[in-house]
């Protein structure tokens, strides 16, 4: 028999991506155009952001050369522990818990191969988003500095082994993780790391302190900034490397040193890593189908809740049914726990930004923050919608015949879907907008402008979410994909028109009132009249949004009789 | 063809299996009978080699699985109970990359998957993405994939599941043609009719352990004789019917 080469591995996806362009529906059609478009401006962004600051330094010449080496290395220690986390995370899918493998592991494919296919695909999908992100940037470096060819080659090669090594660094620790514990398990286990590695991110941020940069008198503190920059810029770390092989690139130069010690160490860590791969996979994969027994954790708090509300037996026990599930699939719920970080960390800024300092704008500014607080309350009420309410029927998956052949009507179900969405994420939105804005010290009118609208914009949101989730179920398919499909991308894009819409006529008579009051101008009645009609007509298009997203929900969970 | 020593699979403290012995010879369909539980996919998944015993040995054509994956491996055709096929491929495709892990090259490898699709009434598919196929056909597609690289011996883990009696009777007929051809194929069922129409020897397994083996007649003397049904025998092996609790339940 002759052996293929590793790459013959590779094409059943190359193939799957082919067949997918072939055959292209107007649901991916639909969302690839609003991904692209956002990532395209995104990428632009950068591009733009990226060769701004370059041409600024320019100006500060030896200086701007320094601030300039220190962002690119700056910038690839940044990738360099996201490469590495994801390392992790990937290979523990495509080493252990592909649904492949079955295919792979009973056919005579020898461990080598197995493991450069494998680990050729952990880089990939490891590292794309990430090479997404820094082309724009290292262009505009490249177009700001107008540097020659030889920088952009230099670009690409030092891209390149620069995700080799920390994906390869994460492999092994995945490697190491599923000798101890199977993989399932860890998977669960990588779920807390990520937490963990998210708070570590916000953690440094808020070590280096930038809003200090806002404050006049500690201006000789500036470079002591700077130094907390450089600190953990060590030579022996291969950002360190790509950095100045990259600076020497821009520079027309070349740095032959830097660039042998990412491609010699990208070249070692595979070999080493594949010489553990053959040692400990298979044991490492036996053990990934061990689940004998699962842990269950009884729940009995969720009964007592459920038999304490007034509730009617169906609704309590399709409310039992469905918090138990949530609660026992432990990678369900710990994605809530990043959202939940990145929000302490929004209202620590906002003690932390002592606008105060800027006394011409800060009234202004904490105003239009209302607003703006008003509009990412919507946004994560949306995000949290999008991924755990709109999936609700479709996570009924194979199992929804039960729920049919049962005496409950669609409209019971629905609606016990909705307010199960609803009463947590009303509590952590009305929450958030209420601290934000006492953090804040906006105006009492805006406040409760504010803790009113996040109460219609809720029931809106939650019920969008169950009416579309309802009209365009993909049973059997995971949260993630359901989120991602085309009532997904409807719904999203619909949340954010409707957040827009209500920003706009909320905006606009708050506004008003406060110019009116801050000039101590009196407004006339057709004003004040047109000011209440705005509150009114964003109500009325919640409660229509909220009511007639169910109503259409109900009806399409009917018509499934039918079809 | 396939011979297992005293194989032993633990999970913890919990053993699945506990020292199965077992050989099937060439052109032999050897019925691997159990109750739900009882350790007959955990067999067959160590001998596909997709999980590691505990101890004991696996022999493929005369290759140490342990010593020898590869050589095992390409002597070997596997159908799992819940087979993976990549959704997004075409029936096609997918034979063609099956071919491909086992070395079938670019020149022979038309010409067979060909034979396979028609064998298994599956030609008009051959374009169509595998997500469009029912479960019945993804069974068959599988099946396709296991007998087209020419193995000398298959291991089947419930065959008939999902199959149309059309489906099921194909599949009887492919079988009785490979076995004749030499082909050993080890099958674990639940379908005691498919056992008693079709294998030439059978090992009943309870809670990991091999507790009756030999032929269909040696099986029946063993259980004490006197019935006529493989079913019958198989009840009375593993532990009785449990119809005296329902009557009282119902």
């Amino acid at each position: 028999m002759t052996p293929t080469p590793f790459t013959f591995l590779l094409l059943p996806h190359l193939w799957s991506s082919r067949n997918r362009v072939r055959r292209v529906q107007r649901s991916d059609l639909l969302r690839a155009g609003l991904f692209g478009g956002v990532g395209v401006v995104v990428c632009g962004a950068l591009f733009y952001g990226a060769y701004w600051v370059t041409t600024q330094l320019a100006a500060y010449q030896e200086f701007g050369d320094y601030l300039l080496r220190l962002g690119l290395s700056w910038l690839f220690l940044t990738f360099l522990a996201f490469l590495a986390f994801s390392g992790v995370v990937t290979s523990l899918s495509t080493f252990f818990l592909s649904e492949d493998l079955r295919l792979l592991m009973a056919a005579p494919v020898s461990a080598g191969r197995l493991f450069l296919a494998r680990f050729t695909r952990t880089v990939g999908q490891a590292s794309w988003m990430v090479i997404i992100f820094m082309t724009p940037v290292l262009l505009g470096v490249g177009v700001g500095r107008c540097a020659p060819a030889a920088y952009y080659a230099t670009a690409l090669l030092a891209v390149v082994p620069f995700a080799v090594i920390p994906v390869a660094v994460g492999a092994a620790a995945t490697l190491l993780l599923v000798t101890v514990l199977p993989a399932r398990r860890a998977r669960d286990v990588l779920m807390l790391v990520s937490l963990l590695f998210a708070a570590a991110i916000v953690l440094t941020l808020r070590f280096i302190q930038p809003e200090r940069l806002l404050r006049v008198e500690s201006l000789p503190d500036i470079t002591g900034f700077f130094a907390t920059l450089q600190s953990p810029l060590t030579p022996l770390l291969p950002s360190f490397w790509a950095g100045e092989f990259l600076f020497a690139g821009l520079q027309g130069g070349g740095d032959l040193l830097h660039g042998a010690a990412l491609w010699t160490t990208a070249l070692a860590f595979t070999v080493l890593l594949g010489a553990a791969d053959r040692r400990w996979h298979f044991s490492g994969y036996s053990r990934s189908q061990d689940a004998p027994k699962a842990r269950v954790t009884a729940l009995a708090h969720v009964d007592r809740l459920a038999h304490a509300l007034p509730l009617s037996t169906v609704r309590r026990e399709l409310l039992i049914k469905d918090l138990k599930v949530f609660l026992r699939d432990v990678s369900q719920w710990l994605q809530l726990l990043p959202l939940f970080a990145l929000v302490i960390l929004y209202l620590y800024n906002f003690r932390a930004l002592d606008l105060e300092r800027i006394p011409y704008m800060s009234g202004v500014v904490k105003n239009v923050y209302a607003l703006v607080n008003l509009g990412m309350a919507g946004f994560v009420v949306a995000t949290v919608a999008l991924r755990f309410v709109f999936p609700a029927v479709s996570a009924e998956g194979a199992a929804f015949w039960i729920i049919r052949t049962s005496p409950i009507s669609m409209h019971d179900f629905l609606w016990s879907k909705f307010w199960t969405g609803l009463v947590p994420m009303l509590l952590f939105t009305e929450g958030l907008t209420i601290v934000a804005n006492e953090f804040m010290g906006v105006d009492p009118f805006l406040k409760v402008v504010a803790a009113g609208a996040v109460v219609f914009m809720t029931f809106a949101l939650v019920g969008l979410a169950s009416g579309l989730g309802a009209r365009y179920p993909r049973f059997g398919a995971d949260p993630n994909q359901v989120a991602g499909s085309f009532g997904g991308v409807a719904f999203m894009i619909l949340a954010v028109l409707y957040i827009i819409l209500m920003i706009v006529l909320l905006g606009w008579p708050s506004a008003m009132w406060l110019f009116s009051r801050l000039r101590g101008i009196r407004l006339s009645a057709l004003r004040e009249t047109l000011m209440a009609g705005s509150f009114v007509l964003a109500m009325v298009m919640s409660v229509a949004t909220w009511l007639l997203a169910m109503r259409s929900g109900v009806r399409a969970l009917e018509d499934m009789k039918r079809t | 063809m396939i011979a297992i020593e005293r194989l032993v699979k633990k999970y913890g403290a919990f053993t699945a299996v506990d020292g199965v012995s077992l050989e099937v010879k060439p052109g032999e369909i050897h019925g691997f009978l159990g109750p739900n539980g009882a350790g007959k996919t955990t067999t067959l998944r160590m001998i596909a080699g997709l999980l590691q015993p505990t101890s004991g040995r696996i022999v493929v054509n005369g290759h140490d699985l342990a010593a020898e994956p590869e050589a095992a491996k390409t002597s070997l055709g596997f159908i799992p109970d819940r087979p993976f096929i990549y959704e997004k491929l075409t029936a096609g495709e997918f034979l063609r990359f099956h071919g491909g892990l086992y070395g079938i090259d670019g020149a022979g490898i038309a010409t067979r998957v060909h034979e396979m699709l028609d064998l298994f009434e599956l030609r008009r598919w051959e374009d169509e993405l595998v997500e469009s196929f029912s479960h019945g056909m993804k069974q068959r597609l599988v099946m396709c994939a296991a007998f087209l690289h020419r193995p000398r011996a298959v291991a089947v883990d419930e065959p008939m599941v999902g199959l149309d009696p059309r489906g099921a009777r194909l599949i009887k007929d492919v079988f009785r043609r490979m076995s004749e051809q030499g082909v050993a194929i080890l099958m674990s069922t639940h379908t005691l009719e498919v056992a008693q129409e079709m294998c030439h020897q059978v090992s009943i397994i309870q809670k990991g352990q091999i507790i009756a083996q030999g032929t269909l007649d040696e099986v029946h003397r063993l259980a004490g004789g006197g019935h006529d049904h493989l079913t019958s025998v198989f009840l009375k092996l593993t532990g009785g019917s449990g119809l005296q609790e329902i009557d009282e339940l119902v």
